[in-house]
């Protein structure tokens, strides 16, 4: 039996027809304490669901769906190391990278938790070998430019934290500028290669297999430049301008990096989960070891949180819930990430990767195939910069949206007025826009009378999360909530959040397709594809005739 | 007279001796930190040479003295005290304005930036002769002595005349040299203080930059230096390129003008200096390191020279100790000798186990892999060619001050790289 034939969720069902057609002015009107019943706080974070489409028997009848999906078990069987990826018979134990070294954590008989703190402070002398400008490129320099070699969990996490927590840079350590590269097409790096200094950069080669064709192309690009520009031999190149970060120490080194300049961490950690390990170098490059240890310290915050917290109180079973809510009983199938912070600019991004690589799934952890709908599409932006693109369909549209509005309610403390005010300008954009998407043009006195393309319907749900201040700690927390509420999902809807074949064939075909680009093109590929090789055929050769 | 100095470091002292030695009754106030250090404990006296001594006969003279904060009784307040202190002198400014109402005389010679002397006469009562005149310290490590009793140039910066006239019957002693005695308001004398200090620093930096370009591009620096000084409009001095500069005023003074401008929105040419200045301290390392392919694991390297210059046993922003750092960074064994400043070098790295104080400069070649050239203290300028080519166990010279003959090292089988050329 699949969970939408099961009694809590059936009595979703029903409880959804008396809440579906109900708009959030009633329920408003109807309850002036919502605030206080839907407002709930832990680890530096306070979420308010007070504007999203529940009722207090709604949130009842939502644990009841967790507490029957044996959610408890379940967080325990995360945590303890239990093998929650089937598909590739691993656990996953994001949460282990975080746990404070004392707590030992056996699996499989190994304490990993010795391990992972073994694989941490390699990387802290590393960072403090670059930071007090001792590690040196091949003329002696020491290294000014570190650019993050990696895509996916090995780019978006780290280029996430490093944007959001830059100002976090103590003044003691060198100052390091920190490049991300991703993409396969050689874009990014050429652009950053114009303008730095090859002695003085230092390349991390961040892959959990070391054979991601992303990556290593752009890899193999650096140290081209890197050796065309020090007449070296590729070999003292490879030693002294990278570092691999891996789960595969032997091709690390069979594409040459020694050992001494590789970080490990284990198939256990997932690459969207993979930030907390050395993976995060980066972060702790730009904001320096402290900082990074105390971002991992808002995470395990989140961490006893989620195992400990009843579910009625519990964040990321809330947050989970409530989508599951809009997804499954509500029909909403997109899901909106606008944080009213510049710094946060990377976090829709970071989110994407999160919640549709793992939950973008249509099969059951036993394989049956699904007849309810799972993770939404996501999607934001910077929310001042999105009410200037897209807010437009979240008011007038007609798709229905659910939206996380995410703020620090302090910034600039110490940075001058000016500055505190425009602040405080963005939180009151923020609080303006999820008050209309939900209550519409009623909060004002005579919308009735205003011509129908000047109305504004409401009744968009959403979530509002506000932190005190944004810092390693807090973002951390910030974060980790994400993840668990991403389990949480996973388990209602009985899939498995840490694999991701999907990804997978896309890549063996792109592998025989390039062979096409200079031989015929295959007469076995579909008529749209062998056309298109064939325009890119003749675009070259054209261009080659005129070069 | 009657003078009371306020100041614990070479400024302070040096005006201290020096004033005694011409006869006045000198007091010098320091910190009770300080106060309570044997003289000989006093890094500022043992780094200057003649310094220690000159202090020691003052006071067996009874014309010097040390003393605590209470005594207050004197013709002349001498103000020496830190950069960074601005606050203590008000406070001694404060104190004294109630303590002697009328014709108080106090000399500013401290480097708190320009303007700081007129705010502090904001303090004092000009029309009842309180008045605090400016003159700054134009004292080199090393020759402070002599700069103080024998200067060639003295810059009084004040607009009093009864300031003038007492500061001058002060400084009497101290004119038989003179060739400039300058007068002007004491803002304009803080500027020019700094502006030369800068102005040395842009020359030392130009000078290695084009070191650096001749490294690449086969000319030789030493040449292109004789050809520039041969330029009357040029001249020699300040124009010798190394392996960076450092010192303690010198460069605090430079930090400062730079952020002078800084303040205003402006980046100084002065901020370059000093960035490339940090760099310049690693040449010597770098040209090492790429000798040995990036690799100096296990390697013993000898360092001849600590001293931010010859002539003082002061560490102070030593290119040596960035040099040292970087070599001890890597694994080397490293091995220093310096005549003066092996003790401060104990020091700064009593917890470093891979590094050897040497008390011999050949006890220093031992067994090295290379010598790399630091401070040109007269005695490393000519060497026993033989025993080193003995003792080192690869023959390669790296000349931070380009003190040795390219060719005659060659001619012996050593390796050389010097500094542009």
């Amino acid at each position: 039996m699949t969970v939408d034939h099961s009694p809590a969720w059936i009595a979703l069902n029903t409880h959804a027809d008396s809440v579906r057609d109900k708009h959030l002015t009633e329920m408003f009107a109807e309850d002036t304490q919502r605030f206080e019943k839907f407002c709930f706080s832990a680890a530096h974070c306070l979420t308010d669901f007070s504007k999203q489409r529940i009722t207090e028997d709604t949130l009842q009848l939502l644990i009841d769906l967790a507490a029957q999906q044996q959610l408890p078990q379940r967080i325990e069987a995360l945590f303890s190391g239990e093998k929650v990826n089937p598909s590739e018979n691993r656990p996953a134990l994001h949460t282990a990278l975080r746990q404070p070294k004392e707590l030992p954590l056996l699996v499989d008989g190994n304490d990993i938790s010795t391990e992972i703190h073994a694989s941490l402070e390699r990387m802290e002398v590393l960072v403090d070998q670059i930071h007090n400008g001792q590690w040196r490129g091949y003329d002696g320099s020491p290294i000014k430019n570190v650019v993050n070699i990696g895509v996916g969990g090995s780019d978006l996490g780290p280029l996430m934290t490093c944007r959001a927590l830059g100002q976090f840079a103590p003044e003691h350590i060198r100052d390091i500028e920190v490049h991300f590269v991703s993409s396969m097409d050689g874009s990014q790096l050429a652009r950053i290669l114009n303008h730095i200094d090859p002695a003085s950069t230092l390349f991390i080669v961040s892959s959990k297999s070391f054979t991601t064709i992303d990556t290593l192309t752009n890899a193999n690009t650096a140290r081209e430049w890197l050796v065309d520009n020090s007449g070296l031999p590729i070999e003292l190149i490879s030693q002294h301008h990278f570092i691999a970060i891996t789960a595969s120490p032997n091709k690390a080194a069979t594409w040459g990096i020694p050992e001494k300049n590789q970080l490990h961490f284990w198939d256990w950690t997932g690459g969207r989960y993979s930030m907390w390990s050395v993976i995060g170098m980066a972060i702790a490059l730009q904001t320096g070891n402290e900082n990074f240890r105390q971002f991992l310290a808002g995470a395990h915050k989140m961490d006893v949180h989620f195992r400990s917290a009843p579910l009625g109180e519990n964040l990321p079973v809330l947050l989970a819930m409530i989508g599951i809510w809009n997804i499954n009983f509500l029909d909403i199938h997109a899901h909106a990430v606008l944080p009213y912070d510049g710094r946060l600019e990377h976090v829709p991004a970071y989110l994407e990767q999160l919640e549709m690589e793992s939950n973008g799934k249509s099969v059951t952890l036993q394989g049956d195939k699904l007849n309810y709908a799972t993770c939404p599409i996501l999607w934001g932006e910077v929310g001042p910069n999105a009410q200037h693109a897209f807010y437009q369909l979240l008011h007038q549209g007609t798709e229905s949206v659910m939206c996380d509005f995410i703020a620090p309610a302090i910034r600039y403390q110490d940075q001058g007025e000016d500055l505190q005010a425009q602040h405080q300008l963005a939180l009151a954009n923020c609080l303006a826009q999820s008050r209309l998407l939900a209550l519409g043009d009623s909060v004002l006195d005579d919308a009735d009378n205003a011509p129908a393309h000047k109305r504004y319907r409401g009744n968009q749900p959403s979530t509002t999360i506000m932190f005190d201040t944004l810092n390693p700690e807090s973002l951390g927390a910030l974060i980790a909530m994400y993840e668990h509420k991403v389990y949480v999902q996973s388990v209602i809807w009985e899939i498995n959040p840490f694999d991701q074949w999907g990804v997978e064939l896309g890549k063996h075909v792109a592998t025989s397709l390039l062979d096409q680009f200079t031989e015929q093109a295959s007469s076995d590929t579909d008529c749209s594809t062998k056309g298109l090789i064939q325009y890119i055929q003749r675009q070259r050769k054209e261009s080659n005739d005129e070069g | 007279m009657k003078v009371k100095v306020y100041g614990a470091d070479l400024t302070a002292w040096v005006a201290a001796a020096c004033m005694a030695r011409a006869g006045n009754d000198v007091q010098i106030e320091g910190p009770q930190s300080q106060l309570e250090k044997p003289l000989h404990d006093i890094s500022a006296l043992r780094d200057e040479p003649g310094l220690l001594d000159q202090i020691q006969l003052q006071m067996q003279t009874g014309r010097l003295k040390r003393t605590g904060a209470q005594d207050i009784e004197a013709d002349i307040h001498w103000l020496a005290l830190e950069h960074n202190e601005i606050e203590k002198a008000q406070n001694i400014i404060h104190i004294l304005a109630k303590a002697v109402p009328e014709n108080l005389l106090i000399v500013n010679q401290c480097n708190f930036g320009v303007g700081a002397t007129d705010e502090l006469q904001n303090i004092l009562s000009e029309e009842l002769n309180q008045a605090i005149v400016y003159i700054p310290s134009n004292l080199q490590d090393g020759k402070a002595l002599q700069g103080f009793s024998q200067p060639n140039r003295i810059t009084i910066g004040s607009e009093n005349n009864w300031a003038i006239t007492t500061t001058r019957a002060l400084i009497k002693p101290f004119l038989q040299n003179i060739e400039h005695l300058l007068l002007m308001t004491s803002r304009e004398a803080e500027f020019t203080k700094l502006a030369i200090t800068g102005m040395l620093a842009i020359r030392i930096g130009y000078i290695n930059e084009l070191a650096n370009l001749a490294d690449q591009m086969d000319v030789d620096i030493e040449t292109i230096r004789e050809g520039m000084g041969a330029d009357p409009r040029v001249g020699n001095h300040y124009l010798s390129p190394g392996c960076g500069f450092g010192g303690l005023s010198f460069n605090q003074n430079i930090a400062r003008f730079s952020e002078t401008f800084e303040k205003r929105g402006k980046d100084s040419l002065l901020k370059t200096v000093i960035s490339e200045n940090e760099i310049q301290k690693e040449l010597l390392f770098k040209k090492l390191w790429q000798h040995y392919r990036c690799n100096l694991t296990d390697k013993t390297v000898s360092v001849w020279g600590a001293s931010f210059k010859p002539g003082t046993a002061s560490i102070d922003n030593a290119p040596s100790l960035k040099l040292i750092d970087a070599l001890l960074a890597q694994g080397v064994h490293v091995k220093v000798h310096d005549p003066e400043a092996l003790g401060n070098l104990l020091n700064h790295y009593h917890n470093e186990t891979n590094i050897s104080f040497c008390n011999n400069a050949y006890d220093a070649i031992k067994d090295s892999d290379a010598l790399l050239l630091v401070t040109e203290w007269p005695e490393y300028w000519s060497p026993d060619y033989l025993k080193m080519l003995q003792d080192m166990h690869i023959p390669l010279i790296i000349d931070g001050r380009n003190i040795f003959d390219r060719e005659a090292l060659e001619m012996h089988g050593f390796t050389y790289m010097g500094v542009g050329r």
